[in-house]
């Protein structure tokens, strides 16, 4: 038995010898901010790049793993490995990592915007600043506000642009031919069709419930500035007003909330409620493709105004490959690499770059890219885009309606 | 009863039977069509339309995560079933309040919900540099394995005596020869039982892979569990008949093969 | 304490060393000694956890939606057992398709109960196929409801097969021996069969329901899939909490990991009590 017990504490011994005998830190971002680019690329070449994101559509993996991927490999020599994981378990997964000392760590790139980012910011869980300087930042159009702010954060180089999108209702335009195009509307069709409408209780949700908040206080305008608590109270004591009104006559009398959009989708889908909402103007469009949702459903803008926000890549504090994520962050602003992701069979995600500030070819490919006429116009899209605001804003918000409605007396 | 059946009593059995093979078949049939069908919406009960598109990953992400599922479900399996022979082995000798006790402490990674083992040991796991390798996950899946292995081969044990080796050993075989000419021959279908268990216990397991893990280990569970959180029940449907088809036909071979159930009674 | 009870009793500590570690890793982050946002000894957390109503919901509606799939799926299998438990082809037959479902993982069970039991699923359509139904709405909610109905079938059927197992294990190592005495006694079939089969099999059985009751207490998958939102099933409100994006929130979580820790505790004393009186039977 004794031997038994010595193989079993070489075996653990062995396991950390593996676990924590890696190869030296990696690089600091001072470090490489003083390399020219060129030796950046140079020192990616050969590596992997782990990049932490959400998994949950083939379409976008698709355009990561069949078009970026082969790419990388291919121009940088850089092979790419996708690793599924979202905003909150991003977060975790890094102030783990940090709590253990874990240098270098796993993650390189990560997929993140507005809360996530403000939290690893705040947390110093964050590699940078780097964003700046890379090559194709130029062409990034840094004059809009949904861009160069992340929820009223400046990203100040700690993640780099990568998309972005605008939030819209989901509707049938077969069972609603005539749907309601403002909160006011939209709360008389609730309560004129009992049963027919819900929201989520996660991410997309809670933006639904902002934008509620903004309509009902005039404009996104007393939010913003960073997080005041009077705005915020007198916001979202009009939001629960509202909420409290339309209860009774939402899905399961607003006694259950779907736990995510997916959830919600498959309801809407199936005829159990007349709308879907996504933070994505496009994806209705996609899920259509997709044979997710029927062919008859289209995206809705709220006249009140929407919510439009970017998403970003950031680098991990502890990043094995920090020059890696820099070339692949670098790719994925290039006008190729946007150009194919907004294509409407692709993935249909907005641009982040100033498209009249490319060279004239590629200007002249993005103004003719072939709009899909069921796609809500652009201009309108421009007119009823609202910024996010400071993300305390929804933390509070999420904390309160779970409170009030979630768990809320009945 | 008696030994022929009333013609009541045969009734009987043959509902019993139809409701038995419909909760086998139905779940299957259901799987089967939902990871081909389109557009299947409220109230068709056959897809409007068909689509190949998730049975294609078969050669790529869905065929990569089945791939390192067996690869750690066999790990974890031949591992814990080691472990657990020891270990039961040990509590069997035992006897009165420490048998209590032992057996107790073999229960308790079983007992413990995996969301509360994962939130407990992921910085541990991360401490020893094992967060989102292959090996942490391994030897995360092994903890509730080993336990079940171990109460396994306690029930084993109980019941069986240590005549044989004492015999080897009087006849002047060293211990690990007794172990191996002896031991693991007169044990070998147990033994085979318990991997099998471990084998399924990892397997099936998505909060601790999803914990220690930290995605970067992309099991076939955790594939299925982020397809239907994202509303893609057609890729779904197909990573759930991955994980179910292969180890019921083997069960079901195991069965017919040996022309009895598996006593595995913990 | 002998030396073979002191190394049987290691043995079985390295084994369950994983968890006595995550207790104590979560009873420091519980009074604030680990974990980020870590500021000191302080009780404010676990008193404000404790002190929640929605903390005692979670944990009562996990205990008793595993409570009641527990007794449903062990009823089955005893049922199954008796009819069964002779060694006819018909026996057989009916063991084997018992026992088939038994590698389905739970979230494969998940799946099935979603895509089968909710408002639109499967049977909703054969509802509406029928004429019985003509919208969604006129469907009994069996999935994400309050009482957890869809979780608890879908629990009691992925986890009756193991019950259904052992049942058979017990039939073919205690057999029908002891039946067959007292019917040679005179007892009639049923008397027999009531008297001595049955409880010999609830007693045997006993031991493998306490860990299906655990089991389906602990589930997280199914139910983050099947339960509802308010409560949330304490797997779920444990692992919500956990990615809290409000980190001040997240040591939370230990709090409720410890709460499920205890039920676990809990069950593994009623198992080892459960089992001695088993085994003694």
């Amino acid at each position: 038995m004794r031997h038994r017990r010595a193989g079993w504490m070489r075996l653990c011994a062995a396991a950390l010898v593996v676990g924590c005998g890696r190869a030296a830190p990696p690089p600091s971002a001072a470090q490489l901010s003083a390399l020219p680019w060129d030796s950046v690329v140079t020192r990616a070449r050969g590596t992997t790049v782990t990049w932490l994101m959400w998994r949950g559509d083939p379409s976008i993996n698709a355009y990561v793993d069949h078009w970026v991927a082969p790419r990388l490999l291919a121009t940088y020599g850089i092979t790419l490995h996708t690793v599924d994981a979202q905003g909150p378990g991003i977060l975790n997964a890094l102030v783990v990592e940090r709590e253990a000392r874990r240098i270098p760590g796993t993650a390189d790139l990560l997929w993140i915007n507005g809360e996530t980012f403000a939290n690893l910011r705040h947390e110093g869980l964050l590699y940078g600043p780097w964003a700046g300087r890379l090559p194709n930042a130029a062409y990034v159009d840094s004059a809009s506000p949904i861009i160069s702010r992340d929820f009223e954060q400046d990203p100040s180089g700690y993640e780099s642009p990568w998309g972005r999108v605008q939030f819209a209702l989901i509707y049938d335009t077969v069972r609603t031919p005539d749907p309601p195009r403002t909160v006011d509307a939209l709360k008389q069709w609730i309560l004129a069709h009992p049963g027919r409408f819900a929201y989520d209780r996660s991410f997309t949700g809670m933006t639904f419930l902002k934008t509620v908040m903004y309509a009902l206080s005039g404009g996104v305008a007393p939010f913003q500035g960073g997080f005041r608590e009077t705005a915020y109270d007198s916001g979202s004591a009009r939001l629960f007003g509202w909420l409290d009104d339309v209860r009774p006559a939402l899905w399961h009398s607003g006694n259950d909330y779907a736990s995510d959009v997916a959830a919600l989708h498959r309801m809407f889908a199936n005829d159990e409620i007349d709308f879907s909402m996504s933070n994505n103007q496009n994806d209705v469009l996609t899920k259509v493709r997709q044979g997710i949702l029927p062919a008859t459903a289209r995206p809705l803008l709220l006249r009140d105004g929407t919510i439009a926000n970017a998403h970003y890549v950031g680098i991990a504090f502890n990043a094995p490959n920090p020059a890696g994520a820099m070339v692949v962050a670098n790719f994925l602003l290039s006008p190729e690499a946007q150009f194919e992701k907004q294509k409407p069979a692709v993935w249909d995600d907005g641009t982040v770059l100033a498209v009249d500030r490319l060279p004239v070819l590629w200007r002249d490919r993005f103004d003719t890219l072939a709009r899909d006429p069921r796609a809500l116009p652009r201009d309108s899209l421009a007119k009823y885009a609202r910024p996010e605001v400071a993300p305390r804003y929804q933390e509070r918000l999420e904390a309160d309606w779970e409170r009030r409605v979630r768990q809320g007396h009945r | 009863m008696g030994n022929a059946l009333s013609r009541g009593a045969v009734a009987f059995r043959v509902g019993l039977g139809a409701a038995l093979l419909v909760s086998v078949a139905v779940p299957l049939l259901l799987l089967l069509v939902w990871s081909a069908g389109r557009a299947w919406f409220f109230p068709a009960l056959v897809p409007s339309d068909f689509s190949g598109d998730a049975w294609a990953l078969l050669g790529g992400s869905l065929g990569r995560a089945a791939a390192t599922s067996t690869g750690i479900a066999l790990v974890v399996g031949a591992l814990s079933g080691a472990l657990g022979f020891v270990v039961g082995r040990a509590i069997a000798q035992l006897r009165g309040w420490p048998r209590h006790v032992a057996a107790a402490l073999a229960f308790l990674p079983i007992a413990a919900p995996s969301i509360a083992l994962g939130t407990g040991a992921q910085y541990y796991f991360l401490r020893l540099g094992l967060g989102g390798s292959p090996l942490g996950v391994i030897l995360a899946h092994t903890a509730p394995a080993a336990g079940l292995a171990s109460l396994y081969f306690l029930g084993v044990f109980s019941v069986t005596d240590r005549r044989l080796e004492d015999e080897a050993r009087t006849l002047g075989a060293r211990p690990w020869q007794v172990l191996l000419r002896v031991t693991i021959p007169a044990f070998r279908r147990q033994i085979a039982e318990a991997i099998a268990l471990g084998f399924l216990v990892s397997w099936s397991q998505v909060p601790l892979t999803l914990l220690v893990g930290g995605g970067l280990v992309r099991t076939l569970p955790l594939a299925v569990f982020s397809y239907i959180r994202a509303g893609q029940e057609r890729y779904a449907a197909v990573g759930a008949l991955l994980l179910i088809v292969p180890p019921m036909l083997v069960l079901g071979m195991a069965m017919v093969g040996t022309r009895r159930a598996a006593v595995i009674a913990a | 304490m002998t030396r073979s009870a002191a190394f049987g009793i290691a043995a079985a500590a390295i084994v369950a060393s994983p968890v006595l570690l995550g207790v104590g890793y979560s009873v420091l982050a519980s009074f604030g000694l680990a974990g980020v946002g870590a500021t000191g000894f302080t009780t404010a957390r676990v008193a404000r956890v404790l002190g929640a109503a929605a903390t005692w919901h979670a944990l009562w509606w996990s205990a008793s939606t595993a409570l009641v799939a527990t007794a449903l799926a062990g009823i089955a299998a005893v049922l199954v057992g008796v009819v069964a438990r002779r060694g006819r082809r018909i026996d057989r037959l009916t063991q084997l398709l018992s026992v088939l479902p038994l590698p389905i993982p739970h979230i494969v069970a998940a799946v099935v109960g979603v895509l089968l039991l909710a408002q639109s699923g499967l049977l909703a359509r054969l509802a509406y196929a029928a004429g019985m139904i003509h919208t969604p709405a006129q469907m009994p909610v069996l999935v994400a409801d309050r009482l957890g109905i869809g979780f608890t079938l879908t629990l009691a059927w992925k986890e009756f097969p193991f019950l259904a197992l052992v049942t058979f294990s017990l039939l073919a190592t205690r057999g029908v021996a002891m039946e067959e005495a007292a019917r040679t006694l005179g007892a009639d079939a049923w008397t027999a069969l009531r008297r001595v089969t049955v409880p010999m099999l609830w007693r045997g059985l006993l031991p493998a329901m306490v860990v299906v009751f655990i089991v389906i207490a602990g589930s997280y998958e199914a139910a983050t899939l099947l339960g509802p939102s308010n409560p949330l099933p304490l797997p779920t409100l444990t692992y919500d909490r956990y990615l809290d994006i409000d980190l001040t929130r997240r040591g939370d979580a230990y709090v409720l990991t410890m709460l499920g820790l205890a039920l676990a505790a809990v069950g593994v004393t009623i198992h080892e009590w459960v089992r001695a009186w088993s085994e003694r039977g």
